[in-house]
């Protein structure tokens, strides 16, 4: 019965809820869904993690590959971030090249890589002008219930965490290079961020960590990302205007939850250990 | 390569850097020869043995029905929606169609894959299109199709096997109508060794014909079947390589066993969706 | 559902297929034995003198619109000859995904068939009640509302607040005391839906 009611009047079935402060999965307002991280599984990628943020899920694989870096920029290498909505993951995706919100996604996460400085570009360089690492990051989501952006990102720092290269000697002088599978060496990751979403509904309640059902009600998405206790990146697409107090609100929720999921991070990876 | 401007493209040429390394040596013949030898495979199983298997429904909350498979280190994902109206059909059809969408993540494999769809991916779906059309009611189903996905995330040999066996239970837990429970299992021939359930460097040791003196068989390849469990009835059967009739006789006898062995995990995991479904 | 209840999987044999038991719902006949087509539950239906096995999935039942059939739908676009529509329910069943259907101008109501206007009797965003007729085209579902506990149950005014059905053709808005047009359905207590439908009103 609950069910037909929901189907009929979803956003009658969520203000019934919302009257009450809870929402239909059992939250509160500003509960976040529980983590889980896993790193490694996948050994074919030189560095991979999955990542559930209660059902949404999303898989994130590194493959380093050589190549040579770009004439503009002679001392840099490459990490390349690609976010797949792939038909697996919701009806609403189907095959073919990515959708727009794809796009979109992928633009965002490149973005908030950017921003963070996370992974030191030079770093990746063997050496000048020859070659360099190219590191194709592939974030594939597998079960789509809200809150990508948050799944995504920490897809990609748990993943990037665990990244181990393989030790390259090159010979300048006869354009040569050696790789030894042997020894493998972790890449430096600078600074972790976390991204956390919140949903706006009806103009004035503001839900933490929304689910799929919760975004396409809403009014309006905020999505924060925090990087060493300051914003590195902020986005908001339209929708209903939030008040200086509410923005500084959501921004501690960010910031303590942060901390929270950077051990989660760090507890994934001793455990794969 | 034509630039694909709905992604993030990296540098215009990357190369592997395992092709940079030292060989290890180790090539298909020499690797044979130590596991004829020893007579048992490099993770100590019997050459007709199948994997550990590990076999969840439901792992898609937005899908109707979803299964996730894990053979060894293979670990492929399979969702299936909700019957929807056939797209671009003018005419009534009274029987219904699968769609089947067959796809290797790009880290899942040793080379990286790229976004769309390869040949092989397409040949892949096909098969499962088939395999998964003999099991299906499309009577029950006029004028809709079914949507099936199944993404590998980890190939480590036999993920076409597994993403039908597994498509089978997402199949049963969206409720499709089915003629039976369908199983799926792969077996590499080389010399006339049959290595069930093939990892993925037995794969490509079986797909590889020896040229030195001492084999003179050259029997080789993989083969792949479909079963109906209750109907006995073998709904999928995929060769490739070169393998003799009688080979190929043993081989089947080999494959049906092992269909066997498989279908109790399935019904396993299946009655324990439609007991919890009851409690519930 | 009971604890004791036979749990069977695809392709299991239930049963011989002789005069007393027949293959029914969820099941399928082969070589004189009835196999069962899904996971679920079996039932053994009696009707006239007959045994009918049945096999139910617990609901998860993939359904698909049959004639005869009442759904709830959401209608999404009129014209002057037809109303579009979602449907999204069949019977008691919440579909996942919705199917497209149409209403005929023809089909509206049951009197003075020539003089029914779709923007008299629906609107965007109305919930409605029909049964479905037998399938002519190959795209969509025709749906009827042609009876009299079939037609609008939910609809909002044009100031968004749900109205209350003052006859069978007419329903005000409790805000503005505006009265809209509408084909209203009769609802009937007995059917499990329009209950449902009936207290949602209510709620609203």
């Amino acid at each position: 019965m609950a069910e037909q009611y929901k189907s009929l009047h979803p956003a009658k079935y969520y203000r019934d809820h919302l009257k009450h402060d809870i929402r239909p999965d059992g939250r509160e307002l500003s509960d976040f869904r529980p983590v889980v991280i896993n790193v490694g599984s996948i050994k074919t990628a030189d560095g991979s993690s999955i990542v559930k943020i209660g059902n949404t899920t999303v898989v994130c694989g590194i493959k380093a590959e050589i190549s040579r870096p770009k004439a503009d920029a002679a001392t840099k290498g490459f990490l390349v971030p690609n976010v797949e909505l792939s038909p697996v993951c919701s009806s609403k995706f189907k095959p073919g090249p990515p959708s727009d919100q794809a796009q979109v996604l992928t633009q965002i996460i490149a973005d908030i890589v950017g921003n963070s400085q996370c992974i030191n570009l030079e770093e990746l360089c063997i050496f000048p002008d020859k070659i360099a690492w190219c590191l194709y990051a592939d974030l594939i989501c597998i079960d789509y219930d809200g809150s990508l952006i948050d799944a995504c990102a920490l897809a990609l720092i748990s993943c990037l965490k665990v990244v181990s290269l393989p030790e390259v000697s090159y010979d300048p002088s006869l354009d040569k290079q050696q790789v030894n599978l042997e020894k493998r060496t972790p890449i430096n990751v600078n600074s972790v961020f976390v991204s956390t979403t919140f949903a706006i509904f009806d103009d004035k309640l503001i839900l933490a960590d929304p689910t799929v059902e919760e975004e396409n009600l809403c009014t309006g998405t905020l999505t924060i990302v925090t990087c060493n206790d300051e914003l590195c990146y902020v986005h908001k697409p339209g929708g209903s205007p939030l008040v200086d107090e509410q923005m500084s609100d959501c921004i501690e929720k960010c910031m303590n939850r942060s901390n929270s999921i950077k051990k989660l991070i760090k507890t994934a990876i001793l455990e794969n250990i | 390569m034509p630039v694909d401007h709905k992604r993030i493209n990296g540098p215009e040429e990357s190369v592997p850097y395992e092709l940079f390394a030292r060989l290890s040596g180790l090539t298909s013949e020499k690797a044979f020869e130590q596991l004829y030898k020893a007579g048992k495979r490099s993770d100590g199983r019997e050459f007709e043995e199948h994997r550990k298997i590990f076999l969840k429904n439901g792992a898609v909350s937005q899908a109707k029905g979803s299964a996730y498979i894990e053979m060894g280190q293979t670990k492929v994902i399979v969702s299936v929606f909700d019957p929807r109206e056939i797209p671009n059909r003018s005419d009534y059809s009274l029987k219904g169609e699968l769609y089947c969408e067959f796809k290797f993540a790009p880290f899942s494999c040793a080379k990286r894959r790229l976004h769309q769809q390869d040949n092989e991916e397409k040949q892949y779906s096909c098969i499962m299109k088939k395999a998964l059309e003999s099991a299906v009611c499309l009577h029950e189903l006029p004028n809709f199709q079914v949507d099936i996905y199944a993404l590998v995330m980890h190939n480590d040999g036999s993920a076409l096997s597994a993403a039908i066996t597994a498509a089978g239970v997402a199949l049963v837990e969206a409720g499709v109508p089915m003629y039976d429970i369908i199983t799926s299992v792969t077996v590499g021939i080389q010399q006339g060794v049959k290595l069930v359930d093939p990892d993925s460097l037995e794969e490509q040791m079986c797909q590889v014909q020896f040229l030195s003196e001492k084999y003179q068989d050259n029997n080789h390849g993989l083969l792949i079947i479909s079963k109906l469990h209750t109907q006995e009835q073998l709904c999928q059967f995929y060769q490739n390589g070169y393998v003799s009739l009688e080979v190929l006789k043993s081989g089947l006898e080999v494959l049906s066993k092992t269909c066997e062995v498989i279908v109790p995990l399935v019904q396993k995991c299946l009655i324990k969706h439609i007991t919890n479904g009851i409690k519930s | 559902m009971k604890e004791d209840s036979l749990v069977c999987l695809p392709g299991q044999r239930l049963s011989i297929c002789d005069k007393i038991y027949t293959s029914g719902q969820g099941t399928y006949e082969r070589k004189g034995y009835i196999y069962s087509m899904l996971g679920g539950v079996v039932d053994i239906v009696e009707k006239n003198g007959l045994k009918v096995l049945e096999v139910h999935s617990n609901g998860q039942n993939t359904v698909i619109p049959s004639q005869g059939d009442i759904v709830t739908a959401e209608v999404y676009i009129i014209t002057q000859q037809h109303a579009k529509c979602h449907i999204k329910c069949i019977g008691n069943t919440v579909l996942k995904s919705s199917f497209r259907a149409i209403i005929r101008k023809e089909y509206v109501r049951v009197t003075e068939k020539d003089k029914v206007e779709i923007y008299k009797s629906f609107r965007p965003g109305d919930i409605i009640l029909a049964r479905v007729l037998p399938i002519t085209e190959a795209h969509s579902y025709q749906l009827s509302t042609a009876e009299n506990e079939l037609g609008v149950v939910i609809a909002h005014s044009e100031h968004g607040y749900p109205m209350i059905p003052v006859s069978w053709t007419e329903m005000q808005c409790p805000k503005t005391l505006v009265k809209e047009p509408r084909k209203v359905a009769k609802v009937v207590p007995e059917n499990m839906t329009t209950d449902i439908l009936s207290v949602l009103q209510n709620n609203v």
